[in-house]
This record gives structure tokens, sequence and C-alpha cells, in this order.
């Protein structure tokens, strides 16, 4: 495949990565808790110690970018599980995404990568479109630019790149840098949360009472949130070892439903910007729902400020703008999923369900120093 | 989340093993499934089953795959048992009109699924579809609870109806 052509796909901010892992490729040893599946690893980028620490001194390498300015962690933040607290991302030279940017908590699982290309399923080809992307600008590479020479001349990346490439004969790539920030991030993976603690290990007090009634809540029939973030990872389709090929799904939940022939505000139409399907217009992802209580604001345009704002989306069926450029009512888009039909929730339900979704949330994640910025101590990077 | 795939069944038949211990699980999973499980249609004996009842009743254990290939027990009562004890017409009596009927479970939010006696019947599917109350060895969480179907031969786990209500008898010839 053409990795080029990748960079013209589009502008999806870097995703998140989960791993665990309990023993697999050489080099590497995956600490997996119960219920969580190997992830898939492509042939071609076997997961090793050496690669994953590497990625993770990259990832956070402000020297990545066309300023000196910005890194993947600038808009991945360990702190807020890898999302930066943003509707939208901001590139280096100020250029402002379309979508906000989606976790890397556990994305080695996910079957397609970002929010609305279903064509975008490797981590490895996904890290070009932040390095050399152009619409918009997010870390501002270009080919032929000091980065590659860079890292040639850094005695610590010098070292870093023989333990993770040896037997290379030109080891500062692209190629090389993309897989080891691959793999940094298939490594990052979340599943030490209160929920796991009550679910996995059966430790029944490890989350509230109304934590547990929101989870019959959240597996009710009328409300059906978990037909769409389901599984271990609460999120649609997932990949891993043993089920490396899986068909992504997206959703129009009613978001929007602007006059014209696009019911979704351009730029963001969903899946229809690749499909150029009609019945396609505002189908976007279904994102894990791991740490979302920290991953605010909400939706692909982050245009929901809070997980509250989120349940009275749903419970209305879709959402009505009463006013602007985006004004219509989102519950009578054509598009829209039939399975985002309404419900009601009581003022009780409604504190339930977002203390049952609070319980998804990896303290641990966002503190553990496997996935923390290596440059802290040595250099002022992020 | 409980999407028995695979399945490998461990055949386990313990008829008395008797632990009744449904009313703490209440305690702490409210809005969750009934407590009684009601059988109830064209059945000589309409019953309303606790879970003393199914711990009195022949059990059986079966072995769901997980997704990361560990597996989950689930315990419980073979729903043939529960259908035979209501008086519905199985071995010898299960044919001719007999196999006109099916068999609707209901879940305490609204899911419905239905079956046949013919899925269940030795004679025929002899398929083991249990109506589990434990989850390895312990109450059911409450979004699946009290009572639960596992059908550990099925690929989707859509049939296995979580917080089981009610099973509705029905003969469509009589």
């Amino acid at each position: 495949m053409n990795r080029v052509k990748w960079l013209i796909l589009v502008a999806v901010p870097l995703p998140v990565l989960n791993w665990r892992a309990v023993s697999a490729e050489p080099g590497y040893t995956w600490n997996l808790p119960k219920g969580f599946p190997k992830p898939y690893v492509p042939p071609d980028n076997p997961m090793t110690g050496a690669k994953v620490e590497l990625g993770r001194y990259l990832f956070y390498d402000t020297r990545m970018s066309v300023n000196g300015k910005t890194s993947c962690a600038t808009c991945h933040k360990q702190e807020l599980a890898f999302t930066d607290g943003r509707a939208a991302g901001l590139g280096a030279t100020g250029d402002s995404h379309s979508r906000g940017a989606m976790s890397l908590v556990n994305v080695s699982y996910s079957a397609a990568l970002t929010w609305s290309n279903p064509q975008m399923k490797l981590l490895e080809e996904q890290a070009l479109v932040p390095m050399f992307g152009q619409h918009p600008i997010e870390l501002g590479l270009r080919q032929g630019d000091g980065f590659l020479p860079m890292l040639r001349a850094d005695a610590k990346y010098q070292a870093l790149f023989e333990q993770a490439f040896p037997g290379d004969a030109d080891r500062y790539t692209i190629d090389n840098v993309t897989k080891a920030i691959a793999s940094f991030e298939r490594s990052i993976i979340s599943a030490r949360s209160p929920y796991d603690r009550y679910h996995y290990q059966r430790e029944d007090d490890a989350v509230s009472d109304a934590a547990k009634r929101g989870e019959v809540l959240f597996f009710n029939q009328h409300l059906l949130c978990f037909q769409c973030h389901g599984g271990f990872n609460f999120s649609d389709a997932t990949v891993s070892e043993s089920s490396p090929r899986r068909r992504a799904e997206f959703h129009n939940t009613g978001l929007y439903n602007v006059p014209g022939a696009s019911s979704y505000p351009a730029p963001n139409v969903g899946i229809y910007e690749f499909t150029k399907i009609s019945g396609d217009m505002g189908k976007f992802k279904a994102p894990t729902l791991r740490n979302i209580a920290l991953t605010a604001p909400y939706m692909h345009d982050g245009s929901i400020p809070t997980l509250e704002g989120v349940l009275d989306h749903y419970a209305a069926g879709g959402r009505t703008i009463a006013s602007g450029p985006a004004a219509g009512v989102g519950h009578d888009n054509p598009n829209k999923d039939s399975r985002i039909a309404g419900f009601e929730l009581s003022k009780q339900d409604r504190a339930d369900l977002i203390e049952f979704l609070k319980s998804l949330t990896d303290l641990e994640v966002l503190h553990d120093p496997h996935f923390s910025d290596p440059w802290v101590s040595t250099k002022p990077h992020n | 989340m409980l999407q028995p795939t695979r399945v490998s069944i461990l055949i386990a038949i313990s008829a008395g093993l008797a632990l009744a211990q449904n009313a703490k699980q209440q305690d702490a999973k409210p809005e969750t499934g009934p407590a009684v499980l009601a059988v109830t249609g064209d059945v000589a004996t309409p019953l309303s089953l606790k879970a003393e009842d199914l711990a009195g009743m022949p059990r059986e254990k079966v072995m769901i795959a997980e997704q990361d290939g560990s597996q989950i027990e689930y315990e419980g009562v073979p729903l043939v048992e529960i259908m035979k004890k209501a008086g519905a017409p199985l071995g010898g009596q299960l044919r001719n009109k007999a196999l006109a009927s099916y068999i609707l479970a209901k879940a305490a939010d609204g899911y419905q699924v239905v079956f046949t006696l013919g899925e269940i019947d030795a004679a025929f599917g002899n398929e083991k579809i249990l109506v589990a109350d434990k989850r390895d060895g312990k109450s059911l969480f409450g979004y699946q609870g009290p009572f639960r179907l596992v059908c550990p031969n099925d690929k989707a786990g859509a049939r296995s109806v979580r917080m089981l209500q009610s099973l509705e008898f029905v003969k469509l010839q009589k």
C-alpha cells in the first residue's frame, strides 16, 4: 500500500492505543488482564520493548514538528486519557482541526482509526497524517526537513534506534519512526478501572450501587447504549490477534440536521467524505467509553461539553439546535440510526448512568510511567 | 458483554446443589430482573420459580469463551427441565400438534426471544440451553440476573436473554 496516498486522505488526529498483554511477540510481554484479548499486531511491525520505548520518546518529542513546539502528546495528553480537552485539535502552526483528538487508550483494538475514515486501519499509516498532513497542518513535517538528521545526530536516539532496529542498514527512516510510534500506541492499554475490578475480578464493592444501577440502564433494551458501545472496550467492533479483521461500524446519531444536501455541517460529514454514499452522511465512529469522564468535550466535533449533555442528546433521539448555521432537528435526520429513538430518564437514572460511566475511569493509565513523557527529567519538551 | 461465541460444554449434573443466596444478591442490585421466574401459558402446571426452587432442580454448568479466550462458568437449570416441570409436552409427547408450539422468553426490560421445544428435547435438537443463576460460582451481575438464559452453542449472544422474567409456552394448534 502506498503510504503517501494516506497523507491525502486526511486529517484526523492521532488515535490512542492501549496495550496490555500476556506474552507474545519476541521481545515483548503484554500484561493483559482477564477479559482483554491480545491485540492485533501487523506482521511487518512485531512488538518489541525497544520499539515501544523509542516510540514513547518520539511521541513526546516536540522536535517532531515544524517549529519545535508540538508533539503527538500535545493533542494526546496522558492526564486526559490521551485527549486534549479541546473541541478541535490545534496544530503546530495554529491550524485548527475540524474534529476532536480521539483518546489513544486501547486504540490497538479499534477496527478503524479516527472518527470517520473507514479505510484507516493501521496505526503506522495513521501516524503519517499528523506528521505530514497539510489540511490541516498538525505537526507540519516535510520530506527532506531536518527531522531525520536530528534523530541521526542525537545520542539518545542513536541508542534507541540501534536497539529498536538493530538489523537495518539505515535506521533513521520515516517508516521506522511510524513503526515505533505505532508500537508505543499499541502498548497503551487501559483495563484497571473500578468497573474492571468489579466485573473481571468480582470485587463487588469496587463500584457504587449507583454505578451498578447505571450498568443495568446501560444494558437496557430501551436505551441500547451497549449496542454501539459494547464488549470489553465499550466501543464498536474491536479487532484482536484472534480476530484481526472486523468490519468497522459508523453511526449517524442525529446530532445535526441542517437544510440542504448535506445534513451535517461541512467538513464533518462522516464517512460520506470517503464513500460518497448519501446514506453515509453523518456517520461517525462510536468511540470507547473507557475513561469517558476525562475526555470532554464530546462527539466528533466536541459540540457537547458534558456527559449530561450527551445523555440529553440520546434521550431526545437526536439534538435540536434552535438557531444559527447548524439549526435543525437532529431527531429527524434521514440517515439517523434507527436505534437512536429516544428514551425517558428520571433524575435518578441520569445520575446512575453518569456514575456507571465514571466507573470506567482508569486512574492508573493516567500515571503509568510506561506511558509518560520520558523527556521531562532531561529536556523541556512538552 | 456477554457474547457466548464459541463454547465448550462442561456437563456436570448435580441434582441437589442447594445454594439459596438470591436474597443477598438482591441487596446490591436494584432495578434488575425479578426474583421470580414465571412459567406461564399452555402448560399443565404454571410455575413461579425462586432461586431456592432452581437450587433444588437438576443443575448443569456450561463454559462460555470470552473474547480473550478465558472461560466463564455459568450454572443453572436446563431449560428442558423447567419446561418438563411445568408439564410441557416433551419426550414421547412431543409429536404432531405439540411440535407447533413455542416458548417466548421475556426479559424485565422487554427483550423477547422465541425458542421451540424441539430445540431442547433430547430426541430432537438436544440443545443444552440453561436458565442460569450463577456466574463463576457467584450471583449474576445486576444487568444479567437474577436469572438469564445461556445458549452455549450459539455463535452470537443475542438469544441468551438477560434479566429473564418469564417463559410463556404457546401452543399454536390445540
